[in-house]
C-alpha cells in the first residue's frame, strides 16, 4: 500500500472547478508561474436551493441546518473509504448552496451509504447525518431516476413492494424480485445460491418462508403506506 | 419473569437459528417470552427515504405492544431493534412528528400508542436485567479453549440517543464490551480484533456486491488473523453478508475471509448443555457445526 493511503482526504474542489493555464496574460501583465491557477466563479444567480428546501423539509432531513461543516461524518465514514468521490461533509456543502449539478453529476454515488450511524454518532452538532445522506438520496431518486444505479432502484423497489404487499418479509422472496427486476433470476439456481436454496428446502426453512403470511386486516395498513402523500 | 419478545421476519424465516436459541436460553433463564402479537416488519431500514411514513411499520407493532399491557420489548434482532428504538425515540420527542404517527395507525385502523415504549436488545436484556452472573451459573459445558470474536456490527451501538443499550446500559459507543462480558462468562476465550464494530454492509448487501464483499472479507480476515475460531454475531442482516454470502468475501480477499461464524445465542446455548442440532447450528452456512462438534468432542482442547 501507497504511504498514507490509509488517510482519506476530501477536498471540496472538483476538477473540473480548477482552471490552469500555461500562459496567462490578464490586462497586458504576464501572470504565469505561480498565480496561474484559477477557481472558476460561481455567482449567486446559479444557485439551486430546491433540494436545500426539500431535504430540510423532510422528517429525516431536518437536521441539516444544524451542519457546520466540520468533516468528522466524513473521517469516519465506512463508504468513504471505499468509493472515491463519497464524502457526506459535501453532500450537504453541495444541498446548502445550491449547487444541482454537482450533486445530479454524483447522482450515482450518494446512494452507496451503508446506514452504519457512524457519522450520526461523531456529529457534535447532533446532524443525524446517515438521515440527511439518505434524504438526499431520495431527492435525487425522485429528480434523475434515469441517473441512478439498476441495482439500487431494484433493491429499492424489491423492498418496497415486498413490504406494502404482505407486510412481512421473505428474504428469499425479496431476492428472487430483486434479482428479476435485473434479468438476473438465473442466479437463483446459479451455484452461489444452489446449494443454500437445496438446504433450506430440506430443513423446511423455505416452507416457513413461504408460510409467512399477512398481518391481519393488512389491506389498511397498505393504503397508509402507500398514500403518495410525503411528509 | 414474563418479557414481552419481538422476534421479527427474518427469524420467523430462515434465521430461526437465532430465535430458536434465544428462547432455549431464555426458558433455560427462567424467562416466560410472549411475542408481540400480530406483527409487521420493522421496515428494515428500506422505508427511511418515505419520511415520517417510515415510523408506521415499527409504530404499528409497539402499538400492538403497549395495547398486550407491556411497555418494555425485548429484540433479538439488530435492525428491528434498531427501527423501533428509532420510533419509540420518536414517540418520546412528542410534537407533530408524534401526532401524524398516530394519525397514520389510525388512519389503517390500529391502535394508538398511549404509553413511552422502551426497546432493549436482548444482549443489554440478558447482561443488565438476568446479569452475568446468573448466566455464569448455568453453565454445563464451559467454553475453555473456544476462541471467539465478537462482532456487534452497527445498529446495537449507533445512533447512541435513540438507543437503550446506550440510554439504559451505559454501554460504550465506540467499544461496546456486553458480548466480550458475557463470552469470559461462559470461559470462551475472547478475542480483541478491532472490527466489532465495523459495518458489514448489509444495507446494500443486494445492490452493492462490491462494497459488501471488501467489508465483509475485511471483518472476516481481520478476526481470523487476530486468532478466532469462531465469529460471534447478534444480526441477521450481518449474518447475510458474514455467513450466507461468506464465499463472496472469500471471492474478494481470499481464503483469509473463510471463518466459521454463528449467533452468540447459540454459543450460550452450547455452554448451557444444548445440542448444537437443538440449537440449529447447521443452518449456519459457515462451517460453525464443524467446529461445535470438534469442540464437544475434544475435550483436551478444552
Amino acid at each position: 500500500m501507497a504511504k498514507g493511503s490509509g488517510i482519506i482526504e476530501r477536498s471540496l474542489l472538483q476538477d473540473d472547478q480548477i482552471m490552469e493555464e500555461d500562459n496567462l496574460v490578464m490586462d497586458g501583465i504576464d501572470i504565469s508561474g505561480r498565480w496561474n491557477t484559477m477557481l472558476k466563479t460561481r455567482v449567486h444567480s446559479e444557485r439551486d436551493l430546491d433540494s436545500w428546501d426539500d431535504v430540510r423539509a423532510s422528517a429525516i432531513g431536518e437536521s441539516i441546518d444544524n451542519c457546520i461543516q466540520c468533516g468528522m461524518c466524513t473521517a469516519g465514514c465506512t463508504v468513504a473509504h471505499e468509493v472515491p468521490g463519497f464524502n457526506p461533509r459535501q453532500f450537504i456543502y453541495w444541498v446548502r448552496v445550491g449547487r444541482k449539478d454537482d450533486l445530479i453529476k454524483n447522482a450515482d454515488i450518494i446512494w452507496r451509504c451503508v446506514g452504519c450511524y457512524i457519522c450520526t454518532n461523531h456529529c457534535p452538532k447532533e446532524v443525524n447525518t446517515a438521515e440527511v445522506i439518505e434524504s438526499i438520496g431520495q431527492w435525487l431518486r425522485k429528480q434523475v431516476p434515469e441517473k441512478m444505479d439498476q441495482a439500487y432502484l431494484a433493491n429499492h423497489e424489491a423492498y418496497r413492494h415486498q413490504l406494502e404487499t404482505y407486510g412481512r418479509l421473505s428474504l428469499p422472496r425479496l431476492q428472487a424480485e430483486f434479482l428479476s427486476k435485473l434479468g438476473r433470476q438465473k442466479e437463483l439456481f446459479g451455484p452461489d445460491l444452489r446449494q443454500a436454496a437445496i438446504r433450506m428446502l430440506k430443513d423446511g426453512r423455505a416452507l416457513k418462508t413461504l408460510l409467512i403470511g399477512r398481518p391481519r386486516h393488512w389491506n389498511r395498513s397498505r393504503s397508509v403506506l402507500m398514500e403518495s402523500v410525503q411528509t | 419473569m414474563q418479557t414481552a419478545y419481538f422476534p421479527g421476519c427474518s427469524l420467523k424465516t430462515i434465521d430461526r437459528a437465532y430465535d430458536v436459541s434465544t428462547r432455549v436460553i431464555a426458558q433455560d433463564l427462567g424467562m416466560t417470552l410472549v411475542d408481540v402479537e400480530d406483527y409487521s416488519c420493522c421496515g428494515a431500514g428500506e422505508l427511511k427515504g418515505e419520511g415520517l411514513k417510515s415510523h408506521f411499520l415499527p409504530a404499528r407493532n409497539l402499538a400492538h405492544l403497549i395495547n398486550q399491557g407491556e411497555t418494555e420489548v425485548m429484540v433479538s434482532c439488530n435492525v428491528c431493534y434498531h427501527e423501533l428504538s428509532r420510533t419509540a425515540y420518536a414517540v418520546k420527542q412528542g410534537g407533530v412528528h408524534l401526532d401524524q404517527i398516530q394519525s397514520m395507525l389510525k388512519a389503517a385502523d390500529e391502535p394508538q400508542i398511549l404509553e413511552q415504549p422502551t426497546v432493549r436488545n436482548t444482549l443489554e436484556y440478558l447482561v443488565n436485567v438476568i446479569g452475568l452472573d446468573e448466566i455464569a451459573k448455568r453453565v454445563r459445558v464451559p467454553l475453555t479453549g473456544l476462541r471467539v470474536a465478537p462482532y456487534y456490527g452497527c445498529l446495537y451501538q449507533r445512533p447512541a440517543k435513540m438507543l437503550s443499550s446506550v440510554q439504559i446500559a451505559g454501554e460504550d459507543t465506540e467499544h461496546p464490551h456486553f458480548m466480550h462480558d458475557l463470552m469470559a462468562a461462559l470461559g470462551a476465550t475472547v478475542v480483541e480484533h478491532r472490527a466489532e464494530t465495523t459495518c458489514c454492509g448489509g444495507k446494500n448487501l443486494l445492490s452493492d456486491e462490491k462494497i459488501s464483499g471488501r467489508l465483509t472479507g475485511r471483518i472476516l480476515s481481520t478476526a481470523k488473523s487476530s486468532g478466532a475460531d469462531v465469529l460471534a454475531l447478534m444480526c441477521p442482516k450481518c449474518a447475510g453478508g458474514l455467513d450466507a454470502l461468506q464465499f463472496r468475501a472469500i471471492g474478494t480477499v481470499g481464503e483469509s475471509a473463510q471463518l466459521p461464524v454463528m449467533y452468540y445465542t447459540q454459543l450460550i446455548g452450547i455452554a448451557f448443555g444444548h445440542r448444537p442440532e437443538e440449537l440449529h447450528v447447521g443452518d449456519m452456512e459457515s462451517d460453525a457445526m464443524g467446529l461445535i462438534r470438534q469442540f464437544l468432542s475434544e475435550p483436551a482442547i478444552r
